[in-house]
């Protein structure tokens, strides 16, 4: 396998996308439920938690930007293939698609679960399964231009929904804050680690990196779209405290969505149902995304076509979201998501970080002797 | 081998000059077929044989009597080729070494001269082309700006493209496509802008198509196109031709067809069928207003109708409570489901429309009346619709004809009607279902390569003026930058001077 991958002009893309591509595959399913999680851990000061997380994954893109500019146009799998060889690097990049596939499995059920609570309770899981993967698999097949440009036009289309929070906010109640600061370091800390969930997804930029075309901005962008990711999960648990206070928002699953139920219109009596029909442009994306990710990564790692692994993959999440259905297994599902993908997505590249560094001295050094 | 292809190449070989004047006469009717009105006129002129032959509806027969007959006979010379191709006062003239090139030529509508034992034909051109006068847009009406509207004859098209893009730096390519029934084709673009790949790719399919016969520009069209799958045309086919033109100023590639009205501009975005020449006429504030009003009216035209099926199918709990009542009231007599309702009304619409555009306009006329007034009241009279849904559909119908573009508009009314069943099958997650596929598609196509959904995605937000929305003339200096052409400045910025205060104008000219 190459370490360095070239790219077609063509299938390039701009740098400015990245806020995009970040901000859409972060936000969307964990986004739903991350406020209550949070306040397990942080009680009222969720709000410091999740500055303090967002302080991380920015010094974590800083990083991941830093391994990535050490190489020419490489990939996270050309980065493995130099630094632990040929096998070593293929399993490595094996385990990182099946972790891709399990939270692109997170998705789907929660998108399902969710419609099926609010809207059709009686909607056949395979139905509606069959539906999102009709849009996934048509996107992809357009190839990563048209999965970037859904992302990027869906984001615009939905973005509207976080006006609307206007309401429960004039609805707060200031009081659910007090008293300030009484959470232990650790609280914090672990109520930071309780918001992983719905930051997963920036390992995109492990991948997506060799297409982009100006990698100069590249940096910028990304960590814009970090920003973005924080302030809107600020916004919404910071709003969810407030209005539902700590006893209800703890048995609550989908914070976000009650809230909207508080919205009422002389047009539109439940605003909520409009916006879980809406949310589906918002997990589309993400799930174009990530599949995108492992008929990609599938391509490097063994030369498999992509269009063979898109359907395969088309065809295992049909029976997955077809099959589970209890909350709890869900659940499970979601937990067991979080806490790999808090190895891999966070502290993966800090283990990366001195590989990286080593490794491009001891070449440096070589070269010198030579 | 059957009799008239023997008898075809037969002619063939005697089709070698010089012949005598019989033989020429046999060897021409042969060729045409025996036509009745190919006429034979040999006259004498210093004892040399001449023959003079057409087809007579083709030919101006003032022309040949005056500019032909009279100096070829009273001119008394001895003719020869050369005095003939010299000093006859015709213009089109050409020499021809076999007769089967004479007889391309006279069929279409030119007079063969043959100087007897000579070893060529003189032919002139003096075709009597029957065509209508330039007439107003019937299909792309505007209130203000110029009023031409294309024909069916590729001379009188490009006149009127040439007269109205005075420059020459415009070039018209021509291309001859149809293996059988040949047709003109012209390829029209500005030499100093356009961009070289775009003129190269239209240039290749133009040549690259293989085909008998087109038979009109809006089918060359459809050859030409990226993709023939989708419901959306990816050219802009206009009658108008200051759309034509316009587009010939912006850098796109055009083409005109011979026997057709239609004028293909490419490549062209999706945002580019709202867009109207009357857009530019009008002043850019009110402009930008109506660009905005056309765009909502396409998504209410394909939104409505499924939100409708969507919401009383399912969502009861989203409609208030005070429309809940009414729509109820006035559904209660209605015995079918709502999807049931909205496609049998629709369908009314579509067959309204569709008989008014086949019928002549005067009975148009009354079957307007019947099917909005009559049936419209009737249906809901009769218990098979709501009166709510009367209005709704109305409003997506006339929501659907604002689009300046026929076919766009067209587009959009046959979209609607999936949406209209998913709507009816999964509610409103089906509509956004809907809509995610519409818009993945439309991301996915492109315009002679270029993509389709510019300057939205790849975004360009230098584009967004002239696409989205209308600026200033000073403002809106820049042509197109997604289309890489050779220059994209219409002209200079006014460099703006100091910026002024209150009081630093110079008030009213007061005298």
């Amino acid at each position: 396998m190459n370490i360095n991958v070239a790219i077609k002009p063509g299938l390039r893309i701009r740098a400015f996308y990245l806020f995009f591509i970040i901000a859409n595959i972060q936000t969307g399913t964990g986004i739903m439920g991350v406020s209550s999680y949070i306040y397990k851990e942080a009680k009222q000061d969720a709000w410091l938690s999740i500055l303090i997380a967002g302080v991380f994954v920015h010094i974590i893109i800083f990083i991941m930007f830093i391994i990535l500019n050490k190489y020419e146009n490489t990939d996270i799998f050309g980065i493995q293939t130099d630094l632990f060889g040929k096998w070593i690097s293929r399993i490595l990049g094996t385990v990182f698609i099946i972790y891709l596939f399990a939270s692109l499995l997170t998705v789907l059920i929660n998108y399902i679960q969710v419609v099926q609570v609010f809207l059709f309770p009686l909607l056949s899981p395979w139905l509606l399964t069959i539906l999102l993967l009709l849009i996934v698999s048509y996107s992809v097949l357009g190839g990563l231009r048209v999965a970037v440009g859904v992302s990027f036009i869906f984001f615009l289309l939905s973005i509207w929904l976080v006006l609307f929070l206007y309401k429960p906010i004039t609805l707060m109640d200031l009081g659910h804050f007090k008293p300030l600061l009484e959470a232990s370091p650790k609280e914090l800390l672990l109520g930071a680690k309780a918001t992983s969930y719905s930051f997963l997804g920036l390992e995109i930029l492990f991948f997506i990196y060799p297409f982009i075309d100006n990698k100069k901005r590249a940096q910028l962008p990304t960590q814009l779209g970090i920003a973005m990711t924080t302030s809107l999960i600020l916004l919404v648990t910071v709003t969810s405290i407030g209005f539902f206070g700590g006893e209800r928002l703890e048995q609550t699953i989908w914070p976000v969505l009650i809230l909207y139920k508080s919205i009422e219109y002389a047009v539109v009596e439940r605003f909520d149902i409009i916006v879980v029909s809406q949310w589906m442009m918002v997990i589309t994306p993400i799930m174009i995304l990530l599949v995108w990710m492992i008929t990609y990564g599938m391509k490097r790692l063994y030369s498999f076509s992509q269009k063979k692994t898109l359907y395969i993959v088309l065809f295992l999440l049909l029976i997955g979201g077809g099959t589970i259905k209890e909350q709890f297994t869900i659940q499970l599902i979601i937990d067991y998501v979080a806490k790999v993908g808090f190895w891999i997505a966070f502290i993966y590249p800090l283990v990366l970080f001195p590989l990286v560094l080593i490794k491009k001295k001891i070449e440096k050094k070589k070269e010198g002797y030579n | 081998m059957d009799k008239r292809t023997r008898a075809f190449q037969n002619s063939k070989k005697k089709g070698k000059l010089p012949l005598s004047i019989e033989q020429l006469k046999k060897s021409i009717k042969d060729q045409l077929h025996d036509e009745a009105d190919l006429i034979f006129k040999k006259i004498n002129v210093q004892n040399k044989n001449i023959l003079v032959f057409y087809i007579s509806y083709l030919i101006d027969k003032k022309r040949l009597d005056e500019n032909l007959f009279t100096p070829l006979i009273y001119g008394d010379k001895d003719w020869t080729v050369e005095k003939l191709l010299a000093g006859l006062p015709l213009g089109e003239s050409k020499e021809h070494q076999t007769v089967e090139d004479v007889c391309t030529k006279l069929i279409s509508g030119s007079i063969g001269i043959y100087i007897e034992s000579e070893n060529k034909i003189v032919s002139y051109s003096i075709l009597n082309n029957q065509q209508r006068p330039i007439e107003k847009p019937e299909r792309e009406s505007i209130v203000i700006g110029p009023q031409a509207a294309f024909s069916e004859s590729i001379e009188t098209n490009l006149n009127l493209v040439r007269s109205s893009v005075r420059s020459n730096d415009l070039v018209a390519e021509k291309f001859t496509i149809g293996s059988r029934l040949p047709t003109e084709v012209r390829l029209l673009y500005l030499k100093s802008l356009a961009n070289d790949d775009d003129v190269q790719t239209m240039r290749q399919r133009l040549t690259d198509l293989k085909v008998d016969d087109i038979e009109d520009g809006s089918v060359l069209a459809q050859y030409v196109e990226d993709s023939s799958i989708s419901v959306f045309p990816q050219f802009y086919l206009t009658e108008r031709v200051d759309r034509f033109s316009y587009g010939i100023s912006k850098g796109k590639v055009c083409v005109l067809a011979d026997g057709s009205p239609e004028g293909i501009v490419a490549p062209t975005t999706f945002f580019g069928f709202f867009e109207s020449t009357e857009d530019v006429y009008f002043r850019w504030n009110v402009a930008t207003f109506f660009r905005m009003l056309r765009f909502i009216a396409m998504f209410i035209s394909f939104i409505l109708t499924p939100i409708y099926v969507a919401g009383v199918t399912f969502h009861y709990e989203v409609i208030p409570t005070n429309l809940l009542m009414t729509l109820g009231e006035s559904r209660s007599k209605v015995p079918f489901p709502p999807v049931m309702e909205v496609l049998f009304l629709e369908l009314i619409i579509e067959l309204l429309r569709e008989a008014g555009a086949r019928l002549p306009t005067k009975v148009g006329q009354t079957i307007g009346i019947v099917g909005g007034i009559v049936l419209g009241q009737a249906a809901v009279e009769a218990g098979l619709t709501s009166n709510v849904l009367i209005i709704v559909i109305a409003m997506s119908a006339l929501a659907s004809f604002t689009a300046p573009s026929y076919l766009m508009g067209t587009a959009i009314r046959v979209i609607r009607y999936p949406l209209i069943i998913i709507a009816g099958l999964f509610g409103i997650i089906g509509v956004t279902f809907g809509l995610c596929l519409l818009i993945i598609h439309l991301l996915r196509m492109t315009s002679l390569g270029r993509p389709y959904f510019l300057p939205v995605y790849p975004f360009v937000y230098q584009d967004l003026d002239n696409a989205l929305f209308r600026l200033p003339f000073g403002v809106s200096n820049k042509r197109s930058i997604a289309y890489r052409l050779k220059d994209d400045t219409r002209y200079k910025e006014k460099k703006s001077a100091k910026q002024k205060d209150i009081d630093d104008f110079g008030g009213y000219n007061e005298h």
